[in-house]
């Protein structure tokens, strides 16, 4: 069994000294945080500004009615000069909305018809939303209180015109928005895995196959299986190196961030929920290694392993992706799947929720036993004669 | 020692190998002659138990190679026609991880491998690594890593290929050197006069299927002719694909 061990250390030292495509894993290791914290300042200054900040309005045509500009003023509103050509400045992305009010305003309101004033935006801007949501509000409730007014001069009450009233009460909140990212976190960490074995599992595979080194390997006096074996323990220390950079990233976001005053909650990253995310993972470390290394036995080059590998990266994050959108509980069922058990796990440690040891047992469990069939095939394809003859 | 019975293997309804039989004996090169394509690599694979004969059997040393293959894998020293090395390590360890995987280490491992770089007279790109050698170190490299638990059998699978004159020669040497060490030596060739010069006994292999065998005195015998270069074409039937 020892000679697993010569395989192995052969293994580790060839890819060591092949640091170019080991860094490139690395990279992978850090690139969830990385967008994992360009995302959360992003979201969390839209939601701030959008919080705090007062609006400013350009409007055009100020002049033309002085008592709504007041009105505005009265709410809060900084009331700016509107450029010459509104709607090509909302276009080019200048400004968020405007407020154009045309010089008959005044005749029509003395009149007592309705008069109109124009609001230009652009609705598919999704930073604007929260200037063009205000300023049609105000406008409105401007419109409502004129109204009431004139109602009451004619001595009718204000609230015949409110049939129904209508109590908006919104429960999203910034934080269960940036939940959603939250819940892509798990899933991070889980690619992270899978591309720090990858370059090793492809150089130990089909790239001995591409090098015409496997066929003279194979002849040495081992049961070929455990060459296989040897592969894929080798692809382990660097695919748990990368678990625990991303791990380190994510950590470094959340504690150097101010991930509460950005987002309005807490994320739990301190050393136990670290600990136990690293563990949860373990059994995918192994998983990662021995899919990719079936995968990769199968290939005749490099460039060939290099276009399987990265979809089969991709298979979990289906159900993370769902997982970001369709709240699943941390039900039985979800646990029999591997990598979606732990995700769902990892986001109760992040949550601080309190888990369920049995959940624990079965995901890493199935895991494992997954692991270990997958493994078993890797065995016989290298035990087949279609490994020398690569079909 | 290597025995081969009546060895068969095809490969769809390619018949590479039909029912080929002989003796490679200790202390003589045995030389596999045929053109290109002819099965001396699909013979030499199945006796390096890499690939499983359909039918037929063959032993080394006495061991059988489809029911002992890790017996026959510890007394046999393979170049094979895939002689890739791993290009980020030295000569040194190439050569030492295949001790390692014979179960060699130590000590012992170190002067068996010294002695090898020796012999082949490679000390000077002993710890360099092997990306970017030549042709002919690259060979000796692979010649070393194939000798280093010292097998008693040595398959050459076209040993020569792609060498200059001057390697070549040294190759040629070393073969002999083998040879007056006691081993078993057999490997295969498709250049005539390498194999005439060299072996104590020529197998010739065409179309899968040993057309004539014995000393170079017997095949000149067999054929009925003075000369061994047209015996051997006489015994394949044609001279394609062999140089000359």
């Amino acid at each position: 069994m020892n000679r697993i061990w010569v395989i192995f250390h052969k293994e580790m030292l060839d890819n060591l000294r092949d640091y170019r495509s080991w860094t490139t894993g690395v990279f992978w290791a850090l690139f969830g945080p990385l967008i994992m914290g360009a995302v959360i300042m992003m979201v969390g200054s839209t939601f701030r500004e959008s919080a705090k900040e007062s609006l400013r309005l350009p409007v055009l045509g100020a002049e033309n009615a002085p008592s709504l500009i007041s009105f505005l003023q009265q709410q809060d509103v900084i009331i700016e000069t509107a450029p010459a050509d509104p709607e090509a400045a909302v276009r080019a992305g200048e400004i968020n909305v405007a407020l154009v009010i045309p010089p008959e305003y005044g005749e029509d309101f003395a009149a007592g018809k309705s008069a109109r004033v124009q609001l230009v935006f652009d609705s598919t801007r999704q930073s604007a939303l929260g200037d063009i949501r205000q300023a049609s509000r105000l406008l409105e409730s401007y419109n409502e209180y004129l109204g009431a007014l004139r109602l009451t001069l004619r001595g009718i009450s204000p609230q015949v015109l409110r049939a129904v009233q209508i109590e908006e009460r919104d429960t999203a909140t910034p934080q269960s928005q940036a939940l959603i990212f939250i819940s892509m976190l798990p899933y991070f960490i889980i690619f992270a895995i899978f591309n720090g074995a990858a370059p090793v599992i492809t150089d130990a595979t089909a790239g001995e196959r591409e090098r015409g080194s496997l066929e003279p390997l194979l002849i040495n006096p081992l049961p070929r299986g455990w060459f296989a074996v040897g592969k894929m323990l080798a692809a382990i220390p660097f695919a748990a190196l990368n678990l625990v950079i991303t791990l380190a990233g994510f950590a470094a976001i959340f504690n150097v961030l101010p991930v509460e005053e950005l987002l309005g909650m807490q994320i739990e990253m301190d050393a136990g929920a670290l600990t136990a995310i690293f563990l949860v993972c373990l059994p995918i470390v192994l998983l990662a290694c021995a899919i990719q290394t079936l995968i990769a036995s199968f290939t005749k080059t490099t460039k060939e392993a290099g276009t399987y590998l990265p979809f089969v990266g991709l298979i979990p994050a289906l159900p993370g992706i769902a997982l970001a959108f369709l709240p699943v509980k941390a039900e039985l069922w979800t646990m029999l799947i591997p990598t979606f058990g732990q995700q769902i796990l990892i986001n109760q440690f992040l949550r601080s929720e309190p888990i369920l040891m049995n959940n624990v047992i079965i995901s890493t469990l199935v895991t494992l036993v997954v692991s270990v069939i997958i493994t078993w095939g890797a065995i016989k394809f290298y035990e087949n004669e279609r490994i020398i003859l690569g079909r | 020692m290597i025995q081969v019975h009546s060895l068969s293997k095809s490969f769809g309804k390619v018949k590479a190998v039909q029912n080929v039989s002989f003796s490679a004996l200790d202390g003589q090169i045995t030389g596999l002659l045929g053109p290109n394509g002819a099965g001396k690599s699909t013979t030499l694979r199945m006796l390096y138990t890499l690939l499983k004969p359909d039918s037929g059997s063959a032993q080394v040393d006495g061991f059988d190679v489809r029911k002992t293959p890790l017996e026959v894998q510890r007394r046999i020293g393979v170049l094979a026609d895939a002689r890739g090395l791993y290009p980020r390590l030295t000569s040194r360890e190439n050569i030492r991880y295949y001790g390692r995987l014979h179960g060699l280490g130590g000590e012992a491992l170190e002067k068996q491998i010294d002695s090898l770089l020796t012999m082949l007279d490679m000390q000077e790109i002993a710890d360099r690594p092997t990306e970017g050698f030549s042709t002919g170190e690259k060979l000796k490299v692979a010649i070393a890593r194939a000798l280093v638990h010292n097998p008693q059998n040595i398959l050459l699978d076209e040993p020569t290929n792609g060498l200059d004159v001057m390697s070549t020669r040294a190759m040629r040497q070393f073969i002999q050197r083998l040879r007056e060490d006691g081993k078993c030596v057999l490997f295969t060739s498709h250049i005539m006069q390498e194999v005439a010069a060299l072996c104590d006994q020529i197998i010739i292999i065409s179309h899968g299927q040993v057309t004539a065998s014995g000393t170079p005195e017997d095949l000149r015998r067999q054929t009925g002719q003075e000369n061994l270069e047209d015996a051997f074409v006489a015994a394949i039937g044609s001279a394609e694909g062999l140089e000359r």
